[in-house]
């Protein structure tokens, strides 16, 4: 296999020609790529063409109509020149698309590898209508709050108990898909400590607007602590974000036909 | 085109190949064999019927290659998605 | 005839009418002044006008559904604030997204289509007339029972990509959501159909020496988009069918429980989903092309690798279905595989791009209403195409998935489409009305429009990081959503000014000349503005390289009727080996005992009463859930409703059969790659083609399940292949049967014909006799279609399979009851459509046996 080529190990921050790191980290790399690679095409094409637009406006004189050359009403268009310049910057613009994307193929390989089993902490993650349920290795569950350490990796495995869902906490650039019957794996390692937001990304009801989860990246030490004093216990009640809110989006669960 | 004799005879063809096709399943072959075997005369009998009754045989060619398209178009669509999922 | 009273249509065209009165055949034809005109008409000018307006008027409620959210978003909202309960905003997210792809930009464009193609070929109509109101018709009705759905608890609510499971009742239970899928079946009905009709027309009715590469880029854009509706949209209807059937019957396969089912639907919907955009794009670009080189006054550069290259997209658009689900549990392979197709895909438009921007070099460039907005639309589809290139990096796709990028960029591009198109409205006015435009309010309209535009879309590029379809988002992107919803309104009102400018002007702007344009080149400039009923005075031909028209008498049409297929294939060369050969071009029906000497027909109202069946068929057809109506009146209403529309359907079927309905008459030119075959055959083949498309996904769908089930821990669910291996015996036969009832039609063997079409029509029966008490046996150990997923695969595949034969029977009672009355003696290609379409059910079967009775 190919990924076997990109070590999982090149962990933390490792900038080489294919930018490896936190989620966060490769994809503000590529980003920022594109965003200036993209303005610059973007600028010099539509640049061209407005300044042509303008040049060869009627009545500037700069253009001619070829009345030999043109097509007049009714005749067949057969034949057509000007294939030069057009292979030019198709050639172009294919090279600068090819090569970008394969480039941000090999940091594809190394996201899909994913950091390895020994380093990472595992999180199973299950959407509902409308919300999160987190089971850590021990077997302890809470539901809208997922507490993770910082500078580890977070192994996450996502599936659904009932339509399809998909979980993704924006800032730290991190989503997959939450499928019926399946299951997607994805990973994150969040620097700072602090408090983010999961949302749901793909429409599942009523409640969609408001099926997020918090999720609290908190200093190793402290994580520790806490998690030694988890149980296999769930713990929904305490843990959610607000009982307020789960509340009101219980009511938006369409009654289930029976 | 045809002559009734000929197309007689395809019938008969289909008629017996349609008989066989459910004795493989009873013949004792490993299952992905026999699969293999009732599904190649599957397509047999198909492209007897297309050729002859359906005439496509005797038609320009671009009708056949016309449903050629919408066959490759469906088996893509079943083959890519189901090795998708392995 | 010629009247011209003002009022009516907006379309009407006052004092031009004289002009076509003329050539008006049809004694029974009214004008356009005329209601009825608009109900009976089949003529390809009136169903374009038809098509046009009305999704003008979808439009307008897509774009109301769009205000609505705008106002939502004004600001973040918390549960109960806003305009919009949750439910009502999910349900104009789906809605919004649905009539515009499907209600507006497609039939916007088949609007032009209609118009123009017919023209451009030198056609003087579509190759099957009523097929081609039939196609309005289930268009404007499925449209409508759409509407409908909104006052049945509410219509779908799941968004419009109707992701599974949240598409069936244990998660959207109203009604209303079983109605709009409905409303999306016979939609795709009407697409089939004017696929079909477009797809014959264009291969086989083109004038002499018009090659398919000297086609107008317009006509080849909508002969690629055809190609592309015909398989894409029947993998839809298999979708759909399947959707329904859960919905209506309580199958299982996109059930939550169901091993693989809403990955299935992502495979379904995006098979259709991705080739859909190139449908809605193509016709844009084919304006774009068009009226740059109109309005330039110069060729497009490198015009065959323009075609080429759109070639290679729609042949390609059928690969790159997966880029949408990278997120989901596909493997590493399958990814990598369709980044690939991807990156190729892009590629083409990357060519098609330049070529237009080279076209204005060295030109004498007018800025005229549709050059604006064109131009326009090329820099809007440049930077959707740049936003586009960042979603095919699949890391960067991780991230955007779900967002407003992905809004932002499909956006720009499709609606980019837009912007083209009502270019090419503006375009295409003078000649349908023969008025001008307001050429100062069409600017200011583009000015609006343009600066409307870029305030809605562009901010959301900035916002990317809300979420799809929520309201409640991050406060600091308030501002971005602001400006969005100004520019919605902006975009939306300025929209006022376009009907404004061409409502007035159709009734008193100045008279407009054949060409307007000065160097437009297409054929559709070379006749008055509006054309003639039947488009030209004379026989059009480009033998000599340019437009001609040839008198009567220099053709020498005879009566003769194209019979079987004459072998010499013409090549796409120029040769036109047949080119004198007059023929019929509308075979749909058996029409043969009618007389020849009148002209073409142009009016049916068949069409018309028929959508209406299908319309209270699928309405009545809505409240059903595990096959079973409501209990009480509502429910009793609804299954009158049903019987009542099936009534309609059936007798408008019959009427329109025995109608005697000439098509247009044509002189076969270039016919690539279908010359020498006759209009009906083709066009039966090109439906086939789409309906391989259609059991393929149903049969995709069983593969994918199974697969996902683990193939061989799969049991068969007829314990017994016996009733199975009769049923192929019986329709083994009954092919046969067909086979004999051609060989005594064309030996002139009336009761040969009629034993043997008699003979099919009771084997089919016997298969269906067969196949029920089979099932009724099933029942009995309990097996329902609801009972688990094999047992859904298993009912709804051969269903639809025993659906195809009872279709195949009514048309097989027609035919024989037509045949005992003598027909098809002199005439025996419905009997040969008809075998054709009764061995392709057959060949279906000799698959669905072993797959679901076997292995």
């Amino acid at each position: 296999m190919v990924t076997e080529l990109v070590p999982a190990a090149a962990f933390p921050l490792q900038s080489g020609l294919v930018p490896r790191g936190t989620r966060t980290f490769v994809f503000e790399s590529i980003f920022e790529v594109f965003l200036l690679l993209g303005t610059l095409v973007g600028v010099v094409v539509v640049g061209y063409m407005l300044y042509n637009a303008y040049k060869y406006r009627s009545g500037s004189g700069n253009g001619h109509i070829d009345d030999e050359d043109r097509l007049v009403l009714g005749e067949l268009p057969s034949g057509s020149g000007g294939g030069r310049k057009l292979f030019t910057s198709f050639f172009m613009s294919m090279i600068i698309v090819v090569s970008l994307v394969s480039w941000t193929y090999l940091t594809l390989l190394y996201v899909e590898e994913g950091p390895s089993d020994a380093e990472s902490l595992d999180v199973e993650v299950e959407g509902y209508q409308f919300g999160w349920r987190f089971t850590y290795p021990n077997g302890h569950t809470t539901d809208g709050v997922l507490r993770v350490p910082a500078d580890r990796p977070v192994q996450l495995t996502i599936t659904t108990a009932d339509v399809f869902h998909n979980f993704g906490i924006t800032e730290l650039r991190v989503k997959s898909d939450a499928i019926p019957g399946q299951e997607t794996e994805t990973w994150f390692t969040a620097d700072e400590p602090g408090t983010y937001t999961a949302q749901c990304y793909e429409l599942c009801g009523a409640g969609h607007s408001y099926m997020s989860a918090e999720v609290v990246v908190m200093p190793p030490d402290e994580y520790e602590a806490w998690y030694a004093n988890t149980t296999a216990d769930n713990a929904t009640a305490s843990e959610s974000s607000t009982d307020e809110s789960v509340a009101a989006k219980s009511s938006l669960r369409p009654a289930v036909v029976p | 085109m045809v002559s009734t004799k000929l197309y007689t005879a395809i019938y008969v063809v289909l008629f017996v190949s349609a008989t066989v096709q459910v004795l493989v399943e009873f013949a004792g072959l490993s299952y992905w064999l026999a699969f293999g075997v009732i599904m190649v005369l599957s397509a047999a009998k198909a492209v007897l019927v297309a050729a002859y009754f359906q005439h496509l045989r005797f038609e320009p060619r671009s009708l056949t290659y016309l449903v050629g398209i919408g066959l490759a178009a469906a088996l893509a669509l079943t083959l890519a998605a189901s090795y998708s999922l392995l | 005839m010629t009247d011209a009273s003002p009022g009516g249509d907006a379309a009407a065209d006052g004092g031009h009418e004289v002009a076509r009165g003329g050539d008006d055949h049809g004694h029974d034809f009214p004008g356009t002044g005329s209601i009825k005109r608009w109900f009976v008409t089949t003529n390809h000018k009136d169903v374009g006008i038809l098509y046009i307006v009305t999704s003008l008027f979808f439009l307008v409620l897509g774009g109301v559904l769009a205000w609505l959210m705008r106002i939502q978003l004004l600001a973040p909202r918390a549960l109960g604030e806003g305009i919009l309960a949750p439910v009502a905003y999910n349900q104009a997210v789906s809605a919004h997204g649905l009539l515009m792809v499907f209600w507006f930009l497609s039939p916007f464009a088949f609007g032009f289509a209609n118009y123009v193609v017919p023209l451009q070929l030198g056609a003087k109509d579509l190759a099957f007339p009523r097929l081609n109101a039939l196609s309005y018709w289930l268009y404007l009705f499925s449209g409508i029972l759409f509407g409908v759905s909104f006052f049945q608890g509410g219509t779908f609510s799941g968004g419009w990509t109707m992701y599974a499971p949240l598409n069936v009742p244990t998660f959207t239970p109203d009604v209303g959501a079983s109605t709009a899928v409905l409303a999306l079946v016979l939609f795709v009905a009407s697409v089939t159909v004017s696929s079909v009709n477009f797809l014959t027309t264009m291969h086989r009715m083109r004038a002499e020496g018009l090659t398919l590469r000297n086609v107008p880029l317009f006509s080849w854009t909508i002969l690629l988009t055809a190609w592309m509706m015909l398989f894409a949209f029947a993998a839809l209807l298999a979708a759909l069918l399947v959707l329904s059937s859960d919905r209506l019957l309580g199958t299982t396969y996109f059930a939550m429980e169901s091993p693989a089912g809403a990955l299935l639907w992502t495979h379904l919907f995006w098979f259709f989903g991705h080739p859909e955009v190139y449908i809605v794009f193509f016709p844009a670009l084919g304006v774009m092309a068009e009226v740059f080189q109109t309005f330039t006054g110069r060729r497009i550069v490198g015009r065959k690798w323009f075609i080429l290259a759109m070639v290679l997209v729609a042949i390609q658009s059928f690969a790159v279905w997966m880029h949408h689900m990278f997120l989901t549990s596909i493997n590493l392979q399958v990814k990598t595989l369709f980044m690939i197709t991807t990156i190729g895909i892009s590629l083409p438009f990357d060519l098609m791009v330049f070529a237009l921007i080279y076209t204005m070099l060295k030109g004498k460039i007018r800025f005229t209403t549709p050059f604006l907005f064109v131009f326009g639309a090329l820099l809007l589809f440049i930077i959707g195409g740049i936003t586009g290139v960042f979603l095919g990096a699949v890391v960067l796709d991780y991230e955007f998935r779900g967002t407003y990028w992905v809004v932002a960029h499909f956006h720009y591009v499709m609606v980019g489409g837009v912007t083209a198109l009502v270019g090419g409205l503006y375009y295409w006015f003078p000649k349908m009305t023969g008025r001008m435009y307001d050429e100062f309010l069409g600017k200011l309209h583009f000015a609006v429009y343009f600066v409307g535009f870029n305030l809605l879309y562009f901010p959301l590029f900035v916002a990317w990081e809300t979420p799809r379809r929520v309201f409640d988002y991050a406060p600091e992107l308030a501002p971005w959503h602001q400006l969005a919803t100004v520019g919605g309104f902006v975009l939306g009102l300025s929209f006022l000014i376009m009907f404004y400018n061409l409502f007035k002007s159709a009734f008193v702007g100045d008279p407009a000349p054949d060409n307007p344009w000065e160097y437009a080149t297409t054929a559709e400039w070379a006749v008055s503005s509006p054309p003639p009923l039947e488009n030209f005075d004379g026989t059009p031909t480009y033998r000599d390289g340019h437009l001609e028209f040839l008198d009567a008498g220099e053709v020498a049409p005879s009566e003769e009727r194209s019979g079987g297929p004459t072998g010499a294939a013409v090549s796409d060369g120029g040769v036109t080996a047949s080119a004198t050969r007059a023929v019929t071009a509308d075979a749909e029906l058996p029409t043969a005992d009618a007389t020849e000497v009148e002209g073409p027909s142009h009016a049916s109202i068949w069409p018309f009463v028929l959508s209406a069946g299908a319309f209270l068929v699928l309405l009545g057809l809505s409240p059903l859930q595990d096959a079973a109506f409501p209990e009480g009146m509502v429910g009793a209403a609804y299954a009158t409703t049903t019987v009542a529309g099936g009534v309609v359907t059936l007798g408008s079927l019959v009427a329109m059969g025995l109608e005697p309905f000439r098509g247009p008459v044509f002189e076969e030119g270039e016919a690539w790659p279908f010359a020498g075959i006759d209009n009906g055959k083709v066009g039966m083949w090109i439906f086939l083609a789409s309906d391989v498309v259609l059991f393929g996904g149903f049969l995709g769908a069983y593969v994918f399940t199974r697969v996902a089930f683990g193939w061989t821990g799969w049991e068969p669910i007829p314990s017994d292949p016996i009733p199975g291996l009769v049923n192929t015996y019986i329709l083994l036969t009954s092919s046969f049967t067909v086979v004999l009832a051609l060989v005594a039609a064309e030996k002139k063997h009336k009761w040969g014909l009629v034993t043997s079409l008699g003979a099919t029509f009771v084997l089919g029966i016997g298969f269906l006799v067969n196949k029920g008490l089979e099932w009724q046996h099933l029942f009995h150990e309990g097996l329902w279609l609801s009972t688990n997923v094999r047992a859904s695969t298993f009912f709804l595949t051969t269903g639809l399979h025993a659906a195809h034969v009872i279709a195949g029977l009514v048309i097989a009672l027609y035919l024989t009851a037509r045949a005992w009355r003598g027909a098809y003696l002199e005439d025996s290609r419905s009997v040969e459509y008809f075998g054709l379409y009764w061995h392709f059910v057959d060949i279906v079967w000799l698959f669905l046996f072993p797959l679901f009775y076997i292995l």
